[in-house]
């Protein structure tokens, strides 16, 4: 007994299905879009917090840490570093600045990347908004 | 080869050999690091060579993914390529743009590439994966809409087969999802939700249709099974592959401040992505079975079965073990996550470009098949380096489990850098599996200049 | 004569329809099936809220849906016992009535979703109603999915493509339209009903 199983079929569910679920990928991605304010905490982006998302950026920090647990995973979380600093972004600060240039012997060190003021206290500010977002309670512990 | 103008893939894939050669060298150097951490400190600090790695990789699989498409597209379509003269043209630009990005990833620091590449006027730079400058990028758009003009015209003006169009269908979405990289708000965590229409849409979305199209066009060439049963079946895979990996988009959305229904709806799909793979293993080994003739080219239908296995083992099986929420929440970014992704990698798009390789160059090189001396040799370079790989894969999970119980799943967690430490004998043992698996692909090129009887065409 | 034709392809076919849809549908079924069992863990967490929630609920426009897909299936049914007759007429008639049943159910969800959307109530409101509009709104594309291929078929069906020995597409449109609704008939209960 043959059971009959066509190409065209096939196809149709491939497409099909694509469609669908495509779809509704976008029903749920315009639903995240709407609420994501009231996790984001958008109203605290400040100029400061955007430049600290550039030096961030520019400085590709995201290479060797993770920050809410995406990234390379060489270096600490950095999602909820300002908590675990005792909620000071000036721990923060003077961590960046103090690294050595020629790096600790036997053992990982953060380069010296020579920021300014300007620079370290916006990265820190841009750590400080990024622990305060709605995670999910995400790291589970404050070791990150 | 049928058509003078595939030979184009030539070129294609010597640069994919070549920069995968490059990106497990660095692999090598990063995972020293891990161990030594001031090696080669601060000449090359970890963050510029785990780019290097990464990036390597990508664009050694786009250029291992358009020589197949270079490849098979005319062959498909049984008429020459549209413009031989604009795929040789956009591969040397394309190596041009790729050597000048990596060599500036190496000589200058990070932050004055940025600044030099004028990243200031389109920021796009800095987000893991997408470490290219803005002007990269736009080269990268500007080759893949040629490449995806050229390879159009050819299959409109020739016949139009399933496996053509789903390899077709997956360029594209490869370049229009790609598009989602010049996509970068200030507001990091929209960042974090567009970067995954890039990341996730790509390996786990249309890089599998152009998985599923080169793997079943090697299937129909080794085993001469009826085009009709494979190309059934290769829309019911793929099918799949969407179906359950379009919403299963939502496992990188559940820590990331995104709300939390995801961890429903991602944990529920993306349980079932492995389906796709367990059903891309039993049609492989099925239409070996049912082959109707006896391929001299051995070497390429083990590397086809190959890949569905490890693609199986590393997408399916290690992505299911840390997919469902409750467990991720323990294990998102620790090294399960890398060893995941190494065995992912490696079975579904390196092993896949690989066959297609093993299919393609010796009928490049004006013969069916190498000659037997040679497919032994490159039988030895399949073993090690799949065999390095799934050791790669068990220490680092093995490092990850230590590292979730020591940092995260116990009352008395111990801090990054202490837990780091202990892993050390993991990544000692990590790196000489990936040494192991330098020495497989060194024997894979040697397996290239292995002379010998040539096999009598069959 | 083709009657006995079609009867006795029906004893030897266990399956009717396309077998690729089986596929289809045997992951649906898979797909819900977790998803209801997830439902009953996490209600089963949270009885007291799922049961307050519960309430708000428009029960009787979930009773008038369960009765339009169940009236819609036994259409459908029809229509492929028609064709096998031959009778495309009726067929056609049939798979119509069945198009109306689902609007009825469509009209009827749009009604209900406009209220609860209305209250500002959304996915992230709580655990229930991640849960209720997660469900009943996956089932609800599977509602239009299913009306969209009802639709093709009947406009093949007016172009002449089926006849009593040729309309596996029916079949494979029916099964898909049966599970559709026989999801709806676990959801509901589950969802609107059991406490």
């Amino acid at each position: 007994m043959s059971e009959v199983f066509t190409k065209t079929m096939a196809r149709n569910i491939f497409y099909g299905g694509t469609t669908f679920f495509f779809l509704l990928l976008l029903a749920l991605t315009f639903d995240t879009m709407s609420v994501l304010p009231e996790r984001d905490h958008r109203e605290n982006i400040t100029d400061q917090v955007i430049l600290g998302k550039k030096v961030w950026e520019d400085n590709n920090c995201i290479g060797c840490h993770t920050l809410l647990g995406e990234g390379a995973y060489f270096a600490p979380e950095l999602g909820n570093v300002y908590t675990r600093f005792g909620n000071s972004t000036d721990a923060i600060k003077g961590f960046i600045m103090s690294r050595p240039k020629d790096g600790i012997p036997g053992r990982r060190s953060m380069p010296q990347f020579n920021l300014s003021d300007e620079e370290l206290s916006a990265v820190a500010e841009f750590l400080k908004w990024t622990s305060e977002v709605n995670t999910a309670n995400w790291p589970p512990n404050i070791q990150g | 080869m049928q058509y003078q103008s595939q030979s184009v893939a030539k070129l294609y894939f010597i640069a994919a050999i070549g920069l995968f050669l490059g990106q497990i060298l660095f692999g090598t150097v990063i995972g020293a690091q891990y161990i030594w951490g001031d090696f080669l400190f601060p000449a090359i600090p970890f963050n510029v060579a785990r780019m290097v790695h990464t990036n390597l990789l990508i664009v050694w699989l786009l250029f291992g993914f358009m020589g197949a498409a270079y490849y098979l597209i005319p062959e498909e379509s049984e008429t020459e390529l549209f413009s031989p003269m604009l795929a040789i043209l956009m591969f040397w630009i394309f190596l041009a743009a790729g050597a000048a990005t990596i060599l500036a990833y190496l000589l200058v620091p990070y932050a004055t590439l940025a600044e030099i590449t004028m990243n200031d006027l389109l920021p796009t730079m800095g987000r893991e994966f997408l470490e290219q400058p803005t002007i990269t990028k736009i080269g990268i758009v500007v080759v893949a809409l040629s490449f995806l003009f050229n390879i159009g015209m050819t299959m409109l003006k020739g016949r139009k087969t399933v496996i053509s169009m789903i390899m077709f269908l997956g360029l594209v979405g490869l370049a229009v999802f790609f598009l989602f990289s010049f996509v970068n708000p200030h507001n990091l965590i929209e960042d974090k939700f567009w970067w995954w229409w890039v990341v996730h849409l790509w390996v786990e979305g249309v890089w599998e249709l152009i998985m599923g199209a080169m793997l079943a066009f090697v299937l129909i060439k080794t085993t001469g099974v009826d085009r009709e049963i494979i190309e059934k079946w290769l829309y019911v895979i793929i099918a799949m592959s969407l179906i359950t990996g379009l919403i299963g988009m939502g496992h990188h959305y559940y820590w990331i401040g995104t709300p939390e229904y995801w961890q429903w709806w991602g944990s529920i799909f993306s349980a079932m992505e492995p389906i796709p793979f367990f059903m891309m293993v039993l049609y492989t080994f099925n239409m070996v079975n049912q082959r109707r003739r006896e391929h001299p080219n051995k070497v390429a239908l083990l590397w086809a079965q190959g890949t569905a296995v490890m693609a199986f083992l590393g997408a399916g099986v290690w992505g299911f073990i840390h997919t469902l929420a409750p467990v991720n929440y323990y294990t998102h970014g620790t090294q399960v996550t890398a060893a995941h992704g190494h065995m992912a990698f490696y079975g579904a798009y390196v092993m896949i470009v690989l066959a297609m390789i093993s299919y393609a160059m010796p009928l490049l090189r004006g013969r069916v098949a190498n000659s037997n001396k040679a497919q032994v040799v490159e039988m030895w370079s399949f073993w090690l380096m799949t065999i390095a790989m799934v050791f790669i894969t068990l220490f680092l999970t093995a490092a990850g489990v230590l590292q979730v119980w020591l940092q995260r799943y116990t009352d008395a967690p111990m801090g990054f850098m202490a837990v780091q430490d202990k892993l050390e004998i993991f990544y000692m043992m990590r790196e000489i599996a990936g040494i192991i698996f330098l020495i497989g692909l060194g024997t894979y090129i040697y397996s290239f200049f292995v002379g010998g009887e040539e096999e009598a065409t069959a | 004569m083709s009657e006995s034709v079609a009867q006795s392809a029906i004893a030897k076919e266990p399956l009717p329809g396309d077998l690729a849809i089986w596929f289809v549908i045997m992951a649906e079924m898979l797909v819900f099936g977790v998803f209801f069992i997830v439902y009953v863990f996490v209600r089963s967490n949270n009885v007291e809220l799922f049961n307050e929630y519960q309430l708000e609920l428009h029960r009787i426009g979930g009773v008038i849906n369960t009765i339009a897909l169940i009236t819609s299936s036994y259409f459908v049914a029809m229509g492929v016992y028609a064709i096998r007759k031959g009778d495309v007429q009726r067929t056609g008639n049939m798979l119509l009535l069945a198009l109306l049943m689902g609007a009825i159910f469509v009209g009827v969800k749009i009604w209900e979703y406009s209220h609860v959307f209305g209250a500002g109530i959304h996915l992230s409101t709580n655990t229930f109603y991640t849960f209720y509009i997660s469900l009943t709104f996956f089932h609800f594309m599977h509602v239009i999915l299913g009306m969209v291929i009802l639709a093709v078929i009947y406009s093949f069906l007016r172009k002449g493509k089926y006849t009593a020995e040729a309309h596996m597409d029916i079949e494979t449109g029916a099964s898909y339209w049966h599970m559709v609704d026989l999801l709806w008939v676990v959801l509901f209960p589950l969802v609107y009903i059991i406490r």
